[in-house]
């Protein structure tokens, strides 16, 4: 079962029929993933194959998944937004309830095969692989 | 300018909205003509080519080398290979003349502007022959720096150069770059990719020794291009990839060559899309280029002009020689977020690197936005592009 947030979230997304509009609605979810500041920009944490810098750190504490970010491009990081509705401060199980396919309902990209140059869907995997990762270690 | 009828795919409409087709320095779009050529082929003649006796085989062998005699004829050209594109081309450089001429030591002389594609090869060959790599640096009018091309070419065996910028749309002063290298015993290989959908090229008159296009950025099908190459450089290559159609005889001791062409030309050729090449560069010979240089040239410098007005940085000067392509950023908003927001009203155009990543480096940036127009794009839809990106900019330009 995903988190609550992120349900609510598509089922607003579902209502917005205007293009222009869902991009805004999703540039505006940039706010909900935690920053993580520019100095904290390393390659261990770059999203690779972003046209944008992209940067995401994933940690589980206490059987909750931590997510911090940051993109140069605004629709990215509202990407990364959405992830963090989907994951942050969420119980692992809830975490990876999410799949990429939550991602394709936000209705903004026209694709989402891993060699788009927009990075979304690597960033989508290299969460969900250091999650699979973290949770084989615990 | 052509019927933009004759481009069925420019009816469509995209997210809601009339298609815009504004990266054809990616990709060109392609005439019914075309599409109708490589329909026909494989409806009514599809065999393999070259040695086959039946009809088929027959028609499908004239096809394809009728696209060789028709690329000859429009480069004005002494041989044609026929390649996967303008990269196979450069390629067939690096291997089928640089691993046969060049040795440690020898130099080639590049740009910072180069395609990553006439920069890349050379890297492997330098990292396999110990061949020198020289670059000839972009100066602030993004122009070439020709004094230090003029000062790298002393014991260089090879010049390669773009034609035209795919970022920039300068032109190169390619007359006076070959003059100099063969006067300095260098021979030049053109990366024409973006300048031959332009500007009539010939190739004896300028007296270029190789020269690499690809057919999709000219109206023609993805997966075709061609190296033009003279007749004594052409003696000095030698096949790098064996195989079938490239062989004259083959024992279990060894293997000669054919040739002409073939020798380069290793396996089942793309004989569909020579066909579907044929016949845009039969479209291309209906259209003015000269006329069409100048009118899309002035939409250009248009689009340029109001992007600036807009707050818009713009790469490129648009001098009289140089392409449709006008590439920018606005410090307000990231490129990909731009090239996003213009798609969603239905304008294509491209964001990123455009594989010239030493170039956008010299200019101090890691993407542009670029919108690079042809043949069936008009006035309005430069007018249209300018209006969807104030619209963009009002509503978001803050936010970023």
């Amino acid at each position: 079962m995903i988190s609550e947030a992120l349900l609510e979230v598509i089922q607003e997304l579902a209502e917005i029929e205007d293009r222009m509009e869902r991009f805004e609605f999703i540039f505006d979810l940039a706010d909900e993933v935690l920053e993580l500041p520019v100095d904290d920009w390393t390659e261990t944490n770059r999203v690779k194959g972003c046209q944008s810098q992209a940067h995401l750190e994933v940690r589980i504490e206490n059987g909750h998944v931590h997510l911090r970010g940051g993109a140069d491009a605004r629709l990215v990081q509202g990407l990364m937004g959405l992830l963090a509705l989907g994951m942050h401060d969420q119980p692992l199980e809830v975490a990876q309830a999410m799949t990429v396919d939550h991602i394709k309902e936000a209705g903004v990209l026209n694709s989402l095969t891993p060699s788009r140059s927009n990075g979304v869907r690597t960033m989508f995997d290299m969460v969900t692989t250091k999650l699979e990762a973290m949770s084989d270690g615990e | 300018m052509v019927d933009a009828s004759d481009f069925p795919i420019l009816s469509r409409k995209v997210n809601g909205k009339r298609l815009v087709y504004l990266d054809n320095a990616a990709t060109t779009q392609k005439p019914q003509t075309v599409i109708d050529a490589m329909n026909q082929y494989y409806t009514n003649s599809n065999a393999n080519v070259h040695r086959a006796v039946h009809t088929l085989a027959g028609e499908a062998t004239d096809g394809y080398e009728a696209c060789r005699t028709s690329l000859k004829s429009w480069f004005n050209a002494e041989r044609v290979v026929m390649t996967s594109g303008t990269t196979e081309a450069i390629n067939l450089v690096a291997h089928g003349w640089g691993r046969a001429n060049l040795r440690e030591g020898d130099a080639v002389v590049l740009t910072e502007m180069e395609h990553h594609s006439d920069i890349v090869p050379w890297q492997m060959l330098s990292k396999e022959r110990g061949v020198e790599l020289r670059y000839v640096p972009v100066l602030d009018d993004m122009t070439l720096d020709m004094e230090a091309y003029e000062a790298s070419l002393p014991g260089a065996k090879l010049v390669c150069v773009v034609h035209t910028s795919n970022v920039l749309g300068v032109r190169n002063p390619v007359e006076h770059i070959i003059e100099q290298a063969h006067a300095a015993g260098a021979r030049v290989l053109l990366d024409a990719a973006q300048g031959a959908p332009h500007t009539r090229i010939d190739v004896t008159k300028l007296e270029v020794d190789f020269l690499a296009v690809s057919a999709h950025k000219m109206l023609g099908p993805t997966g075709i291009g061609c190296l033009t190459v003279k007749e004594d450089a052409f003696a000095e290559m030698a096949p790098f990839m064996g195989g079938g159609d490239m062989i004259d005889q083959v024992t279990v001791e060894g293997s000669t060559y054919q040739d002409n062409e073939h020798k380069f030309e290793a396996g089942t050729p793309r004989i569909a899309e020579a066909i579907g090449w044929k016949a845009a560069m039969d479209y291309l010979e209906g259209v003015d280029l000269d006329a069409e240089h100048h009118r899309l040239l002035n939409i250009a410098r248009w689009t340029a002009n109001a992007l600036r007005e807009l707050g818009c940085t713009v790469y490129g000067r648009h001098d009289d020689l140089d392409s449709a392509v006008v590439s920018f950023l606005h410090p307000d908003l990231h490129a990909e977020d731009m090239a996003h927001l213009l798609d969603a009203q239905g304008f294509a155009v491209r964001t990123g690197h455009h594989c010239a990543q030493p170039l956008l480096h010299r200019l101090g940036i890691s993407s542009t936005v670029r919108a690079s127009f042809y043949l069936y794009n008009t006035m309005e839809e430069a007018e249209g592009l300018v209006e969807a990106l104030t619209t963009v900019l009002e509503r978001f330009g803050g936010s970023a």
